[in-house]
């Protein structure tokens, strides 16, 4: 079987933090690989047997060759960069667009693709049912267990209010929702295999896509301002000290 | 592999039949333009026996009412069980109700319903659909957003039109960052996050008009088994007090908070920490990864405040938190933060109310 499993770096958002203005502090946030995107190779590496292939590929620019590196030493098989200048400013439109063509010209023969469930900076959770309508195979979103059947899956789906168990015919997408919160730590033989393993970069022309399929042109939505929350600043600080001052305040409230 | 397993059209009961009782063009006012019409999926749910429209779906009709007095439609799903409904999503200003008819009750599958709601959408045209951010929703969007060739803004929490076009608000980057973002394709697609909007009043008496589809014929897959989950379990996101616990409270604490919750008439909720730890059931898990909530009044005891949490609370009408570190992050979105013990704090809260 062919597994793909598309990944997105992203900063940790366990690290960020906010500024005295109320401004994102990116300088020396870390970028990991998404938690959930661990996830999804967690749960490939259950399922998957000898012989098998497991492909990753990201989106993104050449950092991102280091969520690469990691799906690699977490036992992906190939690793692929899409990476131009012309991606920049993609939306979950024209990343899912960029995606579909990867898969299509690179590895058309896969049976399953797995996304996580949601980016850890955006949390759109848009780009694997967009991707899944344009490759045209069935989704299976909040996914939190797989099982091989031999040519097809068993895909247990947690729809929070419903527990499905569907059957997943190759090809098919998986977005997986669930895992451990711990992160995987590789050992040193799987470090160094994984740097021996090339990390192939593709870019548009090599995919075949037009300057207005990609990128901020490709895109279906545009920023049209941001901003940062106007709260915290008339922010109260109350001595606490006293745990019944502290409860007179709060039944203030109510 | 073709592409029949999702074709948009081509299976569809298109070609002047679909379904109209005879003299009802008379009543279709075909003189007013659709193309600034906007379309809801109308998400039902059902409760033991009874089936209800939800309340992000209401919420939905009524700010699209508010925002423009352009054709408002409808896309329902299911049997003869849904009929009763009609009256009632009408009465929230939908003008034309597609009710795409199966025999019995509908089976939530994402890949026809994304067929079918797209379907509709070739028909009619319209410059806005908007979609409740529940999981179903934001499980059908994307896809239906695909097979329109149109861009989609994720779980928003302000909107705002513009002549035709459409501002959509949401926060990103965990809350830390509000986005406003606006679409450059036809038709302008959103989810929006349940229980931001406030419910309309019902027009009692409202007509409208219905018209049956079929669905389309997706390749359906194979269901092996669905096991509802008992509604007992505590929904924190109806809550209109939440008395929310992390890392920095003991364990004797989740009980005490329990009591005092029950007598302000509100709920318990909790950080991931405590569902990791086994206290509390990820039922009660606020942020990212577990519920968004907008209760009137939030109080985080001992939870320092990572984005993965706040990402949860920014609709939280008025946030209080008990830390004992000043400098806990939670201080940036919060109204009232007070330094001290949560332990005793909330004993203290227990002592008062007994
Ligand atoms: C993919 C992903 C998804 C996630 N999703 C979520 C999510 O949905 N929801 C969520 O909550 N987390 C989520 N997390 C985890 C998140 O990053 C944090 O680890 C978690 O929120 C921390 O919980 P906490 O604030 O309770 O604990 P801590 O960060 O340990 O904070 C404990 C706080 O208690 C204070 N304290 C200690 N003792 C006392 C005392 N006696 N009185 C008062 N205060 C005291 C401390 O000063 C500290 O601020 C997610 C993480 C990842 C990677
Ligand atoms: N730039 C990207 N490159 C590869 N995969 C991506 C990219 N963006 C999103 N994805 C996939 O889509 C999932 C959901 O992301 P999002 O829709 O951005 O919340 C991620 O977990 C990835 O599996």
């Amino acid at each position: 079987m062919k597994f793909i499993v598309a990944v997105k770096q992203v900063p940790d958002t366990t690290k960020i933090e906010i500024d005295a203005n109320g401004s994102l502090i990116r300088t020396g946030v870390p970028s990991i690989l998404d938690p959930y995107c661990e996830y999804c190779l967690d749960l490939v590496r259950r399922i998957r047997k000898d012989g098998d292939t497991v492909i990753a590929v990201a989106m993104g620019p050449d950092q991102a060759k280091e969520a690469l590196l990691r799906c690699l030493e977490m036992g992906a098989d190939e690793a692929y960069l899409l990476s131009d200048r012309a991606f920049a400013g993609a939306d979950t439109y024209a990343t899912a667009r960029t995606l579909h063509m990867f898969i299509t010209k690179v590895c058309p023969d896969y049976d399953l693709i797995f996304c996580g469930e949601q980016a850890a900076d955006g949390n759109t959770a848009q780009v694997p049912g967009e991707l899944a309508r344009m490759m045209c195979v069935q989704q299976f979103y909040y996914t939190k267990d797989i099982v091989s059947k031999g040519d097809h899956f068993e895909v247990t789906q947690d729809y929070r209010d419903e527990e499905r168990v569907c059957v997943a015919q190759p090809p098919s997408l998986i977005s997986v929702s669930e895992g451990d919160i711990n992160r995987y730590v590789p050992s040193i033989s799987q470090h160094i295999k994984a740097k021996d393993k090339e990390i192939r970069v593709l870019n548009r022309i090599d995919l075949g896509l037009g300057m207005y399929s990609v990128g901020l042109k490709g895109s279906r939505t545009k920023i049209v301002s941001s901003r940062t929350p106007d709260v915290g600043s008339e922010c109260e600080t109350i001595d606490g000290s006293d745990p019944s001052k502290a409860a007179d305040r709060i039944m203030e409230v109510f | 592999m073709g592409c029949e397993s999702c074709s948009g059209g081509s299976c569809s009961t298109d070609g002047g039949k679909d379904g109209l009782p005879p003299g009802m063009l008379q009543q279709y006012d075909l003189n007013q333009s659709t193309a600034d019409g906007g379309l809801v999926w109308i998400e039902t749910v059902v409760q033991g026996d009874s089936i209800r429209i939800s309340d992000v779906s209401v919420q939905l009709l009524g700010k699209l009412r508010k925002m423009s007095d352009a054709r408002l439609f409808g896309v329902l799903f299911g049997g003869p069980e849904v009929k009763p409904l009609y009256d009632e999503i009408f009465s929230y200003g939908v003008d034309t109700l597609y009710h795409v008819r199966t025999r019995g009750p509908s089976v939530y599958r994402p890949e026809v319903y994304a067929d079918c709601l797209a379907d509709v959408s070739n028909r009619v045209n319209p410059a806005v659909i908007l979609i409740g951010g529940t999981l179903r929703g934001r499980e059908i969007a994307p896809r239906l957003a695909a097979s329109l060739s149109t861009g989609l803004t994720a779980d928003c929490t302000e909107l705002s039109m513009d002549g035709r076009d459409l501002l959509m608000t949401r926060p990103a980057f965990g809350g830390n960052i509000i986005a406003t973002i606006s679409a450059t394709s036809f038709p302008q697609m959103a989810t929006l996050r349940p229980d931001i909007f406030p419910m309309p009043e019902p027009e009692i008496g409202r007509k409208g008009t219905v018209i049956y589809r079929e669905p389309v014929c997706s390749k359906q897959k194979e269901i092996i088994s669905s096991v509802m989950k008992k509604t007992s379990e505590i929904d924190i996101s109806k809550a209109k007090v939440l008395i929310s616990l992390g890392n920095g409270v003991r364990r004797s604490s989740v009980e005490t908070a329990e009591r005092i919750a029950s007598k302000l008439g509100g709920m318990v909720s909790c950080s991931r920490s405590l569902v990791d730890k086994g206290w509390m059931p990820m039922s009660r898990q606020v942020g990212q990864s577990g519920r968004s909530v907008s209760p009137d009044i939030y109080i985080a005891f001992g939870i320092s405040g990572s984005v993965q949490h706040k990402a949860g609370i920014n609709s939280a009408k008025k946030i209080i938190a008990v830390n004992i570190d000043p400098d806990a992050p939670i201080k940036d979105v919060c109204d009232e933060f007070i330094v001290g013990d949560a332990d005793l704090i909330l004993e203290e809260l227990d002592r008062r109310l007994s």
